[in-house]
């Protein structure tokens, strides 16, 4: 049993090379879409959390634990099948796309952002309310710069699970890069060009922004505190 | 529509007896296999011998960094396009990818564990006799694993929530069976029940799901706030 295997990433590139780029461009959409609608959701209920706002704070300690502790595979299953099941919560497969992973990273920049709010010396706070700041004030000008410092390297661990998770969008068929590349292989029978490519794209994006936070980290350490 | 309809308890029962057995078993499969294989890399890593370090490095970024779904397919679709006999059922398939994934996790973990332990531990074992193997097996390991607990806990709820991959190429886990069950609900009588189950049965999975890990998530908070306070 002697299979001819042929490998030829340049002819496979060059021929499928236009859709694949459009599968990468819906796959930076979407993580481009749910890294902002993460930022704004764990700013907000993170700082819920963090100055233990009532009511706001449980409901958020409930919304980060659910989605913590489930899988996301399921998560998205859920909005796109479960309430697919009836007319008024039934959504568009793009819609389902952004949604799910920006709901994921909203849940965990929560606890990003609390942890980096917390980490915010008291006197500080202190402060800018003994300036006559508002505690809105306090929080746009205080609080928000310092602790959005320290909590940007763990949040970009989370901006780089987002574009992963991306990936799951498979199952729901958005023509992303993985599912692009996936339907390309099953035509064309070039599976291993198909991988070579989905694993080299991934793995640049994944590293380069890794190598971003190591260079954040020490840009942004805190004067005083490296 | 919120009444307990008459397919409730020949699905629930589905969903454990072919659903969570099936997740459970991967899971300890994949947990064992990630330990033994993160470990020993991760204790080699501390070894200063620079073409071992940048393999293993290689090695942990590369299954860190790739969606485990691509992973996945490269493990499933790609090793027998390489090499024929390299063929898995969904379940090896499935349980190979998450080894990767979760030694990769477990071997950077292990570095800064051991990494951890202060030099005098590594002479005074030297100094008694003990060689290399003997060191790290008895003395520095051992101290090694209070730290490593958290992330061992991690890592098994990260394995846990990640065995719905397998469903995706055939494989027997929870969603999968949630979804054959959604098929069976929804099929027209005899074969089916005639009625819509995607919003409870997907509801449902998430709260197994939950149960589990949230007891995990919990413990691991415990034990790291342990290791911080000692």
């Amino acid at each position: 049993m002697t299979i001819a295997v042929t490998y030829d990433l340049g002819a496979f590139l060059s021929e499928n090379w236009e859709e694949l780029l459009r599968g990468l461009g819906r796959t930076l959409k979407v993580s481009a879409i749910a890294i902002v609608g993460s930022v704004v959701i764990g700013v907000v209920l993170g700082a819920a959390r963090a100055h233990r706002i009532p009511v706001v704070r449980q409901l958020a300690a409930v919304y980060v634990e659910v989605i913590r502790n489930t899988p996301i595979l399921v998560q998205i299953f859920f909005l796109y099948f479960g309430l697919g099941q009836f007319e008024a919560t039934r959504m568009e497969v793009f819609t389902v796309a952004w949604l799910s992973v920006m709901l994921w990273g909203g849940a965990f920049n929560t606890e990003n952002f609390r942890a980096g709010f917390e980490a915010v010396p008291r006197n500080l706070r202190e402060a800018g309310l003994a300036l006559g700041f508002s505690r809105l004030a306090t929080f746009l000008n205080v609080t928000l710069p310092i602790g959005g410092r320290i909590a940007l390297p763990s949040s970009i661990n989370t901006y780089i699970a987002v574009l992963k998770n991306t990936a799951l969008l498979y199952v729901i068929s958005y023509p992303e890069l993985t599912t692009t590349a996936f339907q390309i292989q099953a035509l064309t029978l070039e599976t291993l060009e198909a991988w070579t490519v989905l694993g080299v794209v991934y793995l640049t994006l994944v590293w380069t922004l890794s190598a971003l936070i190591r260079g954040l980290e020490s840009h942004l350490a805190l004067p005083g505190e490296a | 529509m919120f009444d307990r309809p008459e397919w409730a308890d020949p699905v629930a029962h589905y969903l454990i007896e072919h659903g969570l057995t099936g997740t459970l078993r991967i899971a300890v499969i994949a947990l064992l296999a990630s330990s033994a294989i993160g470990i020993t890399l991760g204790t080699l890593m501390t070894i200063r011998f620079a073409p071992s370090r940048a393999l293993i490095r290689l090695y942990v970024e590369v299954w860190r960094g790739l969606p485990i779904i691509v992973t996945l397919f490269i493990v499933y679709f790609g090793f027998p396009a390489i090499y024929r006999p390299l063929e898995f059922d969904p379940f090896t398939a499935g349980t190979i990818t998450l080894t990767l994934w979760g030694s990769a996790q477990i071997a950077e973990a292990t570095r800064g564990a051991v990494q951890s332990i202060p030099r005098g531990q590594h002479e005074a074992a030297a100094a008694l006799g003990f060689g290399w193997v003997g060191r790290h097996v008895s003395v520095i390991l051992p101290q090694a694993t209070r730290r490593l607990l958290p992330p061992l806990v991690s890592l098994l709820i990260g394995i846990i929530l990640n065995t719905t991959l397998i469903g995706i190429i055939g494989g027997a886990e929870l969603l999968e069976a949630a979804t054959r069950m959604v098929e069976v609900v929804n099929a027209t009588p005899p074969a089916g029940f005639g009625d819509r189950g995607e919003f409870r049965i997907y509801a449902g999975v998430m709260l197994i799901f939950f149960l589990i890990c949230f007891p995990l998530t919990r413990l691991s908070a415990w034990l790291e706030r342990r290791l911080v306070r000692t």
